[in-house]
C-alpha cells in the first residue's frame, strides 16, 4: 500500500485526528466510506451529511466499503433510523447524493474482501480499467458469484439434495439456504486469507454483497413446491426444471460416497 | 474546570468529560454512542439467524459473539450433545482471534502513546496470520458463521491442521522476535518484571517508558475481578486482589441504562468489578502478573503485562489443541429439535473480558436477546460516589499524567459497548 497515505484511518496510526477530520480539516483524494448512513449520524458532534458535502466534493473518488455503505445492510433493519447506503436502499436508488454517483465505487460485502479493496484502491490510482455494474460494483471481483470455485459444486450441478454440517460432502443449497448461486462475490475465486471460504468449510453463503442482505431465515432453502424459491442468477425455472429432471433421473453412486473412505 | 476529550481508535470512539480540580482528574464521565440497536434487529428473527447477526457486532471481536450466541442456543437445550473436536476447534479460533486483538491493541493503542516511531508490521502480519488459521478451520474471518447448534460446520483434513500449525509457528517467532525474548521460558511465568525489563524487546522498552515517567502505578482501580468464563485455559472465579473468593453467579449481574451514554451500566450486587486479562491472571495466579500486581496494584502496568502475557499463553493453548485432535471425529451431532419455548445463556471469555449472551426463544423465534459485553463492565458511566473501574482508575491523576493510556489500557471496544 505503499502509493497510499492513510489522512485518516479509524484504527491504524494518520495524520488527522477523527476531530480534526470532522472540522473540514483535511485533505483527501480518495473518501471511504464504512457504515450505515442515517439522518442523525454525528461524528464528533457534526452531522455526517456536512462531512459528506465537504469531502465528497474535494475527493477525486468515493468508495462505499462494505454493504451497510453500499445498501443499508444488516443495522439498517432497525426501522426506527432509516438507514440506508450512500446511492442506494437496498436496491432502490436514492437521490440525495446523486451528485457524487458518477465518482462513487461500491464495495459490498460483510466484510469487504480485503483484497478487493486494495485491489480497486491500486487501479484507481494506477489508471487500470474498472469496469462496473449497475451498482457501480467492480466487475473483476463481483461478475463471479460466490458459486464458482466452491469445492461442493458437483453435488450442486447433479442436484444431490441431502446435507449435513460437518462433512465434507454435499451441497447447502437444497436445505440449508446457500445463496452462492445467486450471490456476487469472489469468495471461492480470491478465498479468504487465500485459503479458504465459507462454503467451503459447511456454511450456506448468506448473500452479503447483495442489496437485500440480510435476508430473514437465512439457514433454510425457502421453497415453493419442494423446489428452491430462488433460482440461480439468470437460469430460468424452466431450464432448472429440466436439468434437475435429468440429473435425478440417474443416481451416481460416487456421490452417495464418503470422500475420504477408503474403497473396498 | 472540564475538558472534553474525544478518545479514538477505540473500536468507535468514547466522549470522556474530564472534571479537574487542583490539577488532577476529580472525576471522568465516559460516555458511548453509535448504538446499531442489535437487540432489537434480532427479535423476530428465526434464532439461527443470530448466529449470522452476531458477528458482525464486531469486526475485532465478532467471533467471540459467534461462540456466545451458539452457546446459549445450545443452553436452550436440556440434553444436548457437542462432540469433543468441535468444541476444541471452537476453542482454537476463539484464541486466534483473541491472540489477533491483544497484538494490534499493543501495537496500534498503546506503543504510539509511548512513542512517536512506531513500526506497527508485525501487528499486520500477525492479524493476517491469525485470520488464515481462522479461515483453514471455519471458512473466513471476520464473521464467519461455523459454529452451529450441535457442533461446527467444517471438517478440517490433516492438510488443514498443518498449515495451521505452521502459522501458530510463525506467530511465536514474531513473539519472540518482536514483544520479547525470555529465552525458553513462558513470559507469564516468569517471576520478576524487573528481570524482563533487561532483556531485548519492545516489551522491556515500552516497560522502562513507564517506569522512567513514574507511571507504574496509575490506574489503580477497586481491585476487585471477575471472570465468568471457564475453558482449559482460563478460571472462573470472583476476587479481591488476588484473594479469590467463589465463583460469580450471572442471577446477580445487573445492566441499566444510565443517562448521557448509549453503554448499558454493567454491576455484580450492585459493585464494579474489572473483567479481562488482568482478572483472568487474577484467578490463574499467573507468576509475572502476580509480581507486578504485589509492587503496583492493579495500575496501567500489571493491566498492559497482563494482556501481553496472554499471547503466548493463547499460542500454546491453540497448538496443543490442534495437535491433540482427534481429527477423525466427528465434527457435528445433529441436535434434539428446538423447543417451542426456551431460553439459553452462552458464557465466553472475549479478549476484553466476560462476554454474556441471553436469548428467548418462542417457537422457533428470538424473542428476546440480550448482550452484555466485557468493555461494558469496565468502561460504565458510574457517579462520584460510585465510579466505574475505568472512573477510579482516572480518579486523581494529574491532568497531564498518562490518562488516555490508563483509558486504553483497559482494551476498549466501543462498537461492543453500545451494540
Amino acid at each position: 500500500m505503499k502509493e497510499f497515505e492513510f489522512v485518516y484511518h479509524p484504527i491504524l496510526p494518520s495524520r488527522y485526528t477523527l476531530v480534526e477530520v470532522a472540522s473540514l480539516k483535511a485533505e483527501c483524494d480518495i473518501l471511504i466510506i464504512d457504515g450505515m448512513l442515517a439522518d442523525d449520524l454525528h461524528i464528533s458532534d457534526r452531522p455526517f451529511g456536512d462531512l459528506l458535502e465537504y469531502y465528497g466534493e474535494i475527493s477525486k473518488w468515493i468508495l462505499t466499503v462494505g454493504t451497510c455503505a453500499t445498501f443499508g445492510g444488516i443495522f439498517s433493519r432497525y426501522e426506527e433510523r432509516e438507514g440506508k447506503g450512500l446511492h442506494f436502499d437496498s436496491g432502490t436508488p436514492t437521490d440525495t447524493y446523486r451528485h457524487l454517483f458518477d465518482r462513487s465505487i461500491s464495495i459490498p460485502g460483510c466484510p469487504v474482501h480485503p483484497e478487493t479493496l486494495v485491489s480497486v484502491l491500486r487501479s484507481l490510482v494506477l489508471g487500470y480499467s474498472l469496469p462496473l455494474d449497475k451498482y457501480r460494483r467492480p466487475l473483476y471481483h463481483y461478475a463471479y458469484t460466490v458459486h464458482n470455485g466452491c469445492t461442493r459444486n458437483e453435488y450442486f450441478e447433479y442436484k444431490i439434495d441431502e446435507y449435513r454440517f460437518g462433512e465434507s460432502e454435499g451441497c447447502s443449497f437444497y436445505e440449508k439456504g446457500c445463496r452462492g448461486t445467486f450471490t456476487r462475490g469472489s469468495c471461492n475465486r480470491v478465498l479468504w486469507g487465500g485459503v479458504n471460504s465459507k462454503t467451503r468449510a459447511g456454511q450456506p453463503c448468506m448473500g452479503c454483497t447483495e442489496p437485500d442482505f440480510p435476508d430473514m431465515n437465512l439457514w433454510e432453502t425457502k421453497k415453493n413446491m419442494g423446489i428452491p424459491a430462488r433460482m440461480p442468477l439468470g437460469i430460468p425455472r424452466r431450464a432448472y426444471l429440466g436439468f434437475a429432471g435429468i440429473a435425478k433421473t440417474f443416481r451416481i453412486e460416487r456421490f452417495y460416497k464418503r470422500l475420504f473412505d477408503e474403497e473396498d | 474546570m472540564k475538558r472534553i476529550e474525544l478518545i479514538e481508535k477505540v473500536e468507535g470512539e468514547a466522549k470522556v468529560t474530564y472534571h479537574i480540580s487542583g490539577g488532577e482528574v476529580e472525576f471522568a464521565e465516559i460516555s458511548f454512542f453509535g448504538s446499531r440497536h442489535i437487540e432489537s434487529i434480532l427479535k423476530g428473527r428465526p434464532y439461527m439467524d443470530a448466529l449470522t447477526i452476531n458477528p458482525r457486532i464486531c469486526g475485532i471481536c465478532g467471533h467471540a459473539h459467534l461462540i456466545a450466541t451458539v452457546r446459549a442456543l445450545e443452553d436452550c437445550h436440556k440434553d444436548i450433545s457437542i462432540p469433543a473436536k468441535a468444541l476444541e476447534i471452537r476453542e482454537t479460533t476463539l484464541s486466534m482471534e483473541m491472540i489477533q486483538n491483544h497484538v494490534k491493541w499493543y501495537y496500534l493503542t498503546i506503543l504510539p502513546l509511548l512513542s512517536d516511531e512506531v513500526d506497527y508490521m508485525p501487528a499486520l502480519e500477525a492479524s493476517r496470520l491469525c485470520a488464515e488459521v481462522i479461515s483453514l478451520l471455519a471458512g473466513q474471518y471476520p464473521h464467519n458463521s461455523y459454529a452451529v447448534e450441535g457442533g461446527i460446520t467444517s471438517r478440517p483434513t490433516p492438510a488443514d491442521i498443518f498449515s495451521a500449525l505452521e502459522r501458530i509457528e510463525r506467530l511465536k517467532k514474531l513473539f519472540i522476535t518482536n514483544f520479547v525474548d525470555t529465552e525458553g521460558v513462558s513470559l507469564p511465568s516468569c517471576e520478576k518484571v524487573e528481570n524482563i525489563l533487561s532483556l531485548e524487546g519492545t516489551l522491556p522498552t515500552m516497560l522502562r517508558i513507564v517506569f522512567e515517567n513514574g507511571w507504574e502505578k496509575l490506574g489503580r482501580s477497586h481491585d476487585r475481578f471477575m471472570v465468568f468464563g471457564e475453558n482449559s485455559l482460563f478460571r472462573r472465579g470472583k476476587s479481591t486482589g488476588t484473594r479469590i473468593y467463589g465463583v460469580p453467579d450471572v442471577k446477580f449481574v445487573e445492566e441499566s441504562r444510565v443517562q448521557g451514554s448509549e453503554a448499558g451500566l454493567v454491576r455484580y450486587r450492585d459493585k464494579y468489578y474489572e473483567t479481562g486479562p488482568l482478572a483472568r491472571a487474577m484467578m490463574n495466579r499467573t507468576s509475572l502478573v502476580r509480581d507486578a500486581h504485589r509492587r503496583y496494584g492493579d495500575s496501567l502496568l500489571s493491566r498492559i503485562l497482563a494482556r501481553v502475557c496472554e499471547i503466548p499463553s493463547l499460542l500454546e493453548y491453540a497448538e496443543e489443541t490442534l495437535m491433540n485432535l482427534d481429527i477423525d471425529s466427528p465434527s457435528f451431532e445433529e441436535p434434539p429439535p428446538f423447543p417451542t419455548e426456551a431460553s439459553g445463556m452462552g458464557v465466553v471469555e472475549a479478549a476484553r473480558g466476560s462476554l454474556i449472551h441471553r436469548i428467548s426463544v418462542e417457537n422457533g423465534k428470538i424473542s428476546r436477546y440480550d448482550i452484555v459485553t466485557p468493555t461494558q463492565w469496565n468502561l460504565g458511566n458510574g457517579t462520584r460516589d460510585e465510579p466505574s473501574v475505568v472512573q477510579r482508575a482516572l480518579k486523581g491523576v494529574d491532568e497531564n499524567g498518562p490518562l488516555e493510556l490508563i483509558f486504553k489500557s483497559f482494551d476498549v471496544c466501543s462498537v461492543c459497548t453500545t451494540h
